[in-house]
């Protein structure tokens, strides 16, 4: 389980989290949603260390991230896809791929590659495997960057907008992968402005407001009409949404 | 007549002196390369005390004349530390020193020149301070640093010459000897530049090899 209480975070003056709890069980699929700036992408960022807390605490699977020890746990357990993808240039897919298991889990290079391989060829890149991340599209370097988390084999799929950077077409690819992970019961925390989608693979949606976490429903009571929609501020950001 | 001749046993010496200079560019390029990274590398773990010291130490050596430095080392320590040193092994000490200073630099800035967000996915993914510099930092800050190591190197061993003033038999001693004793200065000096120049030239081509090498992930192969 992810579980975050209290979490605060602020940059100088600007205070981006304020106060978050939130739980995500193991074969949930929680999408945080929220306008630009609303802190969707700090509270990512600190599930993965890679902000330091101002106060609160986060835990992953009673692993608190705020220490340095725990922290190594913590990450083996959860993998994190970012936005704009962060490949290793100087490495092609299979060895971006196959670098952490070797490198962290200790496995052995050969079979960490032929890992990677499968892993890549289950997302449509064996022709690709052997190319270095400029030869590769946005949609194809967004693979191999799922391919990279999943290879860690995490209980926890931390995916930062990672459409976000894509085309419509590239965008579809990549959420065809993310659906057929859900379907087969990965934990992910989505953070996402691709309302539809999170709509049809989230058991739960959490909107993010100025830091704070306005609500956290089951995902057809956040799209109801008496429910989410019902509070002002979420339906005028879903019709918003909707128009872009 | 016969004395002031240019013989082909000269060409001998000049290579003797070749000879010399190269194999104290090699030793001095290998010495400072490895004690510039050393300190890359220090700097990179942010060492307290050492950071400083090796920050002061290549700012101090960069920003002096080599031939100062020779001298402090080659004068200055017997008279100081009371520690003699032969002129072979002053010339080492300075040009090792010198080339380490100018490894630093180039270093420091290639490691910075390192995408903060692939260092940012490869912590996520667990792996280690050590494991990030060698698997992801080094690699691809020596593609981005071997132009400038080469340049560096290049004027390097031009800077070999001047250990030729504390008696070192380099090639430019050795044409200094020839020069004196042939009285044919423009033959004399027009073979040690030359002799420089081709050095030069192997090593900005070796340079040149090895940065197209290292690039390989740069280049574009779709066609």
């Amino acid at each position: 389980m992810i579980s975050a209480r209290g979490v605060r975070k602020s940059f100088g003056a600007a205070t981006v989290l304020d106060g978050i709890d939130l739980d995500v069980h193991g074969g949930e699929v929680v999408s945080i949603l929220g306008s630009s700036g609303s802190g969707k992408s700090t509270l990512i960022r600190c599930m993965n260390g890679l902000e330091k807390l101002d106060g609160g605490r986060i835990t992953i699977d009673d692993f608190d991230v705020s220490r340095q020890k725990e922290l190594t746990e913590a990450r083996k357990r959860s993998a994190t896809v970012f936005q704009l993808f962060n490949l290793y240039p100087h490495m092609t897919a299979v060895q971006n791929v196959a670098l952490a298991p070797v490198e962290v889990l200790k496995t052995p290079r050969k079979q960490a590659e032929a890992e990677a391989r499968a892993l890549l060829d289950s997302v449509g890149l064996s022709a690709r495997a052997d190319a270095f991340p400029s030869q590769l599209s946005g949609g194809q370097r967004q693979r191999v960057g799922i391919c990279r988390a999943l290879a860690m084999k995490p209980r926890y799929l931390l995916l930062d907008e990672i459409t976000s950077a894509l085309d419509p077409e590239m965008t579809a690819d990549v959420l065809g992968i993310l659906a057929k992970l859900a379907r087969e019961g990965t934990t992910m925390v989505f953070v996402t402005h691709e309302i539809e989608f999170a709509r049809t693979i989230s058991s739960r949606i959490v909107f993010l407001d100025k830091g704070q976490l306005v609500v956290d429903l089951p995902t057809a009571e956040f799209f109801a009409a008496d429910g989410g929609l019902a509070m002002p501020r979420i339906a005028q950001f879903l019709s918003k949404m909707r128009k872009d | 007549m016969r004395y002031t001749a240019f013989t082909s046993y000269d060409i001998v010496l000049l290579a003797q002196g070749l000879g010399v200079s190269l194999a104290l560019f090699l030793a001095t390029t290998i010495i400072g390369l490895f004690i510039g990274s050393v300190w890359a590398v220090i700097r990179f773990y942010r060492v307290p005390v050492l950071t400083q010291l090796v920050t002061a130490l290549a700012e101090l050596l960069k920003n002096s004349p080599v031939l100062v430095q020779l001298f402090l080392v080659f004068f200055g320590l017997p008279a100081f530390a009371k520690f003699n040193v032969t002129p072979v092994e002053a010339a080492v000490i300075t040009l090792s020193g010198n080339t380490a200073a100018f490894v630093f630099v180039i270093a420091v800035s290639a490691i910075e020149s390192i995408g903060r967000d692939q260092i940012e996915a490869a912590r996520v993914f667990g792996l280690s301070r050590w494991q990030i510099l060698r698997r992801i930092i080094a690699p691809q800050a020596m593609a981005f640093a071997i132009g400038p190591l080469t340049g560096l190197l290049v004027n390097q061993l031009q800077v070999t010459s001047l250990i030729s003033v504390i008696g070192v038999v380099d090639l430019t001693k050795m044409g200094n000897i020839l020069n004196l004793r042939t009285l044919k200065p423009f033959i004399v000096w027009a073979i040690v530049g030359a002799l420089y120049y081709v050095m030069a030239k192997l090593i900005a081509f070796a340079g040149a090899v090895l940065e197209k090498r290292l690039r390989a992930h740069t280049a574009w192969k779709g066609l």
